[in-house]
């Protein structure tokens, strides 16, 4: 079963399923992006199994860049929510509608 | 026992992934993303990628995720501050229904390809030296903007969270 490729990709598009049943259905902005780690994660299991199948070591280099752009993501999403929770004093994504600095006097 | 493996871990990857889209808690859906996180870095050493399986636990697990629970304590969530769901089940069921096309669209896509005994290979493939190798021949260009992504990153993280000035 782990000897064939499909089982891996089975796998991971299982994950990405599963992290975009999380986007589409909640609403706690924490759980949306925790769903967007996730497929970006099941993203780097085909990346990388695709690489082990034709033994080729750039996939896992293109896996690497996906874990860095994932940790920029992080910093600017998670401080993005904290501006938003001080404001608006909620985690509901449907809230966060203005990013804006001028008119957010409410 | 290779098989025993994988299904094991693959068992902690899909019901971790189920845990996080189902707590109405984000605390204890991180804490379920952190079991997907380790059980992937476990089948990416399956997969001959000793490199990454340590990046995960260490990039992943360590520093996103660990920033992550830093931010949900630190925000001190009540519980009427947290969204109303009423249609999350019934959401949840019919995306799943209308994903498995999908899904089955591109394990066909998959199936095509010839199959392969895919053991795990020995020193000769995925060492740390052969990575960085690659990284630092094939991919310099890709690998100095990255750097530069996570300056700005770094810098717009900072802007974005100071506390706003009183001129408003």
């Amino acid at each position: 079963m782990a000897d064939s490729i499909l089982s891996y990709i089975t796998l991971a598009m299982i994950l990405f399923s599963i992290g975009f049943l999380g986007v589409i259905s909640r609403k706690n902005i924490f759980i949306v992006y925790m769903s967007i780690e996730l497929m970006l994660n099941s993203v780097n299991l085909i990346f990388v199994s695709m690489g082990r199948y034709y033994e080729s070591i750039q996939p896992q280099v293109i896996a690497l860049m996906i874990i860095a752009i994932a940790a920029a993501e992080a910093a600017v999403f998670l401080s993005l929510i904290v501006v938003m929770y001080r404001r608006k004093r909620t985690l509901n994504s449907d809230l966060f509608t203005s990013l804006s600095q001028k008119d957010s006097n409410e | 026992m290779i098989d025993i493996v994988f299904i094991v871990l693959a068992f902690f990857a899909v019901s971790g992934g189920l845990g996080m889209i189902l707590f109405a808690q984000p605390i204890y859906s991180a804490l379920s993303l952190i079991l997907t996180i380790l059980a992937l870095a476990g089948i990416f050493a399956l997969l001959s990628a000793p490199f990454l399986f340590m990046v995960q636990i260490i990039l992943y697990a360590g520093a996103i995720i660990t920033l992550l629970l830093f931010i949900i304590m630190f925000l001190n969530i009540r519980n009427d501050s947290l969204p109303e769901e009423p249609h999350k089940i019934s959401t949840i069921v019919v995306g799943a229904i209308l994903l498995i096309p999908f899904n089955l669209l591109i394990l066909k896509s998959f199936n095509t390809l010839p199959s392969k005994p895919m053991h795990i290979l020995g020193q000769d493939f995925g060492s740390i030296s052969d990575f960085g190798m690659e990284l630092f021949r094939g991919w310099l260009v890709p690998f100095e903007l990255i750097s530069m992504l996570l300056l700005a990153a770094l810098v717009g993280a900072v802007v974005l969270a100071r506390k706003d000035k009183i001129d408003g």
